[in-house]
């Protein structure tokens, strides 16, 4: 008989046919309604952020892993995602110098300094979102050195003023736009914030592909809810206005940065849901939800020790977690 | 129809129909077997037989005093002209001898038909392990020692396990099809062996034929039932049997006897059968031939001993150049890289995958998908565990219940980032016991 060439390799000798590119792949593809309505609302503007966030962590990814000696990793598509989802969640006239620095912030430091996909603590699309907002007082000077290099594709028609969360806050209640136009589609805010219907049809395409679970948005956005009407505040708009249903379908389900357990992803949720509501309503800021991520993130180690699963047919040890802790770190 | 089950686990793709209808058919014997001594969970036998020696169908050719450990048999008639280390199917190489077939190969029982209700369990439990009966569904642990368990253990059920869960394989399909009887014998003869007197036989709801076939021949037995599980894979691992069965969790660590259960797999419960009212040595075991790579894909039953290439040209060879052939399951079973080695007695298939299956990809960091989380059956986190596994901090990995883990594979099996786990689990695993035995 033929003698052929034989693969050794330990088992399972058999995968689900998922790979990391795929999963990115229908993130990507679940960005899509949005992203339509995006370049609907603001046209080439909305485009032209895309494509500089994109290329921006594209170079950023692929010259940091040359710089530290690796094979570059393109083909996950993760810095794409990350490219993706920073552009959407600014504003459409954002200066696209700035936007360049939040990619770089990213991919480049969020991400690959702290050892590429997989070993960030910080979701790099988040913290390269509020890293903007810190560090704006410092980029004063550059944005008026800058600013006759800033581009605007045609006219937008939008009232570049107060978003619904600010008009809020402002108790302004009598200029909010109605609830079905927020739901549906309503120009305002950063891209990401046009339309809830778009951001939820994305949400559940990747809930039915298996890619995230439903308990961080559902107990996210419930918490909210809740939270702001106990407030006293309208939690109507809470929901449907600001990003918290992006920042809740796409950012507070990224793997690498939340709990891995169901129970730590509903404690990640309430927890990402009442420092949302708390931001929102006692600090100056009128949006919280990149804010509350970004806060969350380094609690994961111990939202994961705290959450560890008992094991099979283990009954009487450690009904408490906390003094699981405590045998697992002795 | 109402089928149980355990939490956790995954639904790979099944890969049946190539031989599910297939009944189970003898081959051709080769010119040469090769029966290693050390073919099941235990202390190793040594040789009982001596180089030139010849030896008849059934003989003892290796024993052991160990209570843990089972003889071996020459599954031919012949001489022995070899007794060496060989390649065995785990990577390792094993004490094996090696037998020149010649003569008449028929093997006859030297007694009627016992009754095993006349027999006393101690006669049971010598019989089954002077038969050299071990588990036949992939663990190979001597059968007589689960038939005696712990005086303060009392156990109430016997499952006979014949869930199939692993994808391919389909020889305990067809032992339930073919020999109903003599499964329900088997479970009867276990289940007086161990005092048990509830007897269940788990088979998933993709036999619905087997279901009906052991449920028309159960029923005609007192306390015996069939319970359709669901398809799901580890089903038929022990723990997870005792669990969708009979909603008993088996503590970390212990054995089933510990929640009153004994599991045996259907051609165990055969095998037991056969040796305690016939006196049959195991000398032969059913298994499936298959995969996308095997011409003939066949149900067989094989001589023990039987190299792996001769099985595979009585099946016609190969139609495709194959990249993987695997024996066993494809979820727990070893990749071949010869096909020198022998049909051992917890050989429960030869699967022979072609390059567009074997993923080759290379693996990455993991990204914490949790998938794997969900997937575990015993609840573990494989993410750490692999995590520091690969950092070689065994430390951790065993705080993390590396030891818990059965290695069934459903964690690497979903795995996005195509994670070794199973590979980084094992290597753990031995590197804890290597500390335990030095400290
Ligand atoms: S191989 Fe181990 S860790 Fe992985 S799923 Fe099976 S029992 Fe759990
Ligand atoms: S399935 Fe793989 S990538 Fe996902 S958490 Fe488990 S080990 Fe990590």
């Amino acid at each position: 008989m033929e003698k052929p060439d034989l693969l050794y390799s330990p088992p399972p000798h058999l995968n689900s046919g998922d790979t990391v590119t795929r999963a990115m792949r229908d993130v990507l593809l679940a960005l899509v309604p949005i992203i339509i309505v995006s370049i609907i609302f603001y046209r080439l503007n909305a485009i032209f952020i895309l494509i500089v966030c994109n290329v921006t962590a594209a170079c950023t990814a692929w010259g940091m892993r040359k710089l530290m000696g690796k094979p570059h990793s393109l083909e996950d598509l993760s810095a794409f995602v990350t490219g993706t989802l920073l552009a959407l969640a600014l504003p459409p006239t954002f200066p696209w110098w700035l936007a360049v620095i939040g990619t770089f912030l990213a991919v480049g430091v969020a991400k690959e300094m702290c050892g590429g996909l997989g070993w960030n603590l910080f979701n790099p699309a988040v913290f390269g979102r509020v890293a903007l907002i810190i560090l704006a007082p410092a980029f004063v000077w550059l944005n008026a050195d800058m600013a006759p290099l800033h581009l605007r594709f045609g006219i937008i028609d939008v009232t570049s003023g107060a978003t619904p969360l600010a008009l809020l806050k402002l108790g302004q209640g009598q200029l909010l736009p109605s609830y079905s136009a927020l739901f549906i589609a309503h120009p305002g805010g950063s891209m990401a914030e046009s339309s809830v219907l778009a951001v939820l049809i994305g949400g559940l395409y990747l809930l039915f592909k298996g890619h995230i679970n439903w308990r961080t948005p559902v107990f996210a956005i419930g918490t909210v809810f809740a939270l702001t009407m106990l407030l006293g505040s309208n939690p109507f708009y809470h929901v449907l206005a600001g990003g918290l249903v992006f920042g809740s379908f796409f950012m507070a389900t990224d793997w690498v940065t939340t709990p891995i357990t169901d129970a730590g992803k509903i404690i990640f949720g309430i927890g990402m849901g009442i420092l949302v509501a708390l931001i929102r309503l006692y600090q100056a800021a009128p949006e919280g939800v990149a804010f509350s991520i970004l806060l969350m993130n380094p609690l994961v180690p111990l939202i994961d020790a705290l959450t560890r699963p008992r094991k099979f047919g283990q009954i009487v040890e450690a009904r408490i977690p906390v003094i699981r802790i405590k045998t697992v770190s002795k | 129809m109402a089928t149980r089950t355990f939490a956790g686990g995954i639904h790979p793709p099944e890969y049946k129909e190539q031989t599910n209808s297939l009944p189970v058919e003898q081959i051709d014997l080769p010119q040469q077997v090769i029966i290693p001594l050390h073919q099941h969970t235990g202390a190793p036998c040594t040789p009982k037989v001596n180089v030139g020696e010849s030896v008849t169908v059934g003989q003892v050719i290796g024993d052991s005093d160990a209570f843990i450990s089972a003889p071996v048999h020459s599954s031919v008639a012949g001489h022995v002209v070899a007794i060496e280390p060989l390649p065995y199917f785990n990577n390792t190489r094993v004490l094996s001898v090696v037998i020149e077939v010649e003569g008449d190969q028929v093997w006859v029982p030297d007694q009627d038909p016992l009754d095993y209700r006349d027999i006393n369990v101690e006669d049971i439990r010598q019989a089954v392990r002077q038969a050299g009966v071990v588990g036949l569904g992939g663990a190979a642990f001597p059968t007589h020692v689960k038939l005696t368990p712990p005086k303060n253990k009392p156990i109430d059920s016997v499952i006979i396990n014949g869930c199939e869960c692993e994808p391919y394989l389909t020889c305990d399909h067809r032992i339930m099809l073919e020999r109903p009887q003599d499964v329900v014998l088997g479970a009867n003869i276990a289940r007086k062996a161990v005092g048990a007197s509830k007897v269940y036989i788990g088979i998933e709801t993709n036999k619905p034929d087997a279901i009906r076939v052991m449920q028309e021949v159960a029923g005609e037995e007192q306390d015996m039932e069939v319970v359709p599980l669901e398809v799901k894979y580890p089903e038929g691992a022990e723990k997870q049997l005792i669990k969708a069965v009979l909603d008993r969790r088996v503590p970390p660590g212990k054995l089933p006897s510990e929640v009153g259960a004994l599991v045996q797999n259907v051609g165990t419960a055969v095998a037991i059968a056969e040796a305690v009212t016939l006196g049959k040595p195991l000398f032969e075991r059913v298994l499936t031939v298959t995969g996308p790579c095997i011409a003939q894909p066949k149900n067989l039953k094989i001589r023990i001993g039987t190299p792996v290439s001769h099985v595979l040209e009585q099946c016609g060879g190969f139609s495709q150049t194959p990249r993987k052939v695997i024996m066993g399951g494809p979820m727990t079973g070893w990749a071949q890289s010869s096909l020198d080695v022998p049909v051992v007695k917890g050989t429960s298939g030869i699967v022979a995958l072609p390059e567009s299956m074997v993923s080759e990809a290379k693996w990455h960091n993991c990204v914490r998908c949790g998938k794997c989380v969900k997937a575990c059956p015993m609840f573990l986190l494989p993410n750490f565990i692999g995590m520091y596994a690969e950092a070689h901090n065994y430390d951790k990995a065993e705080k993390f219940d590396v030891l818990d883990c059965f290695e069934c594979g459903a964690c690497a099996y979903v795995c996005p980032s195509r994670r070794p786990l199973v590979q980084f689990f094992r290597n753990a695993k031995a590197e804890i016991m290597a500390r335990r035995r030095r400290a």
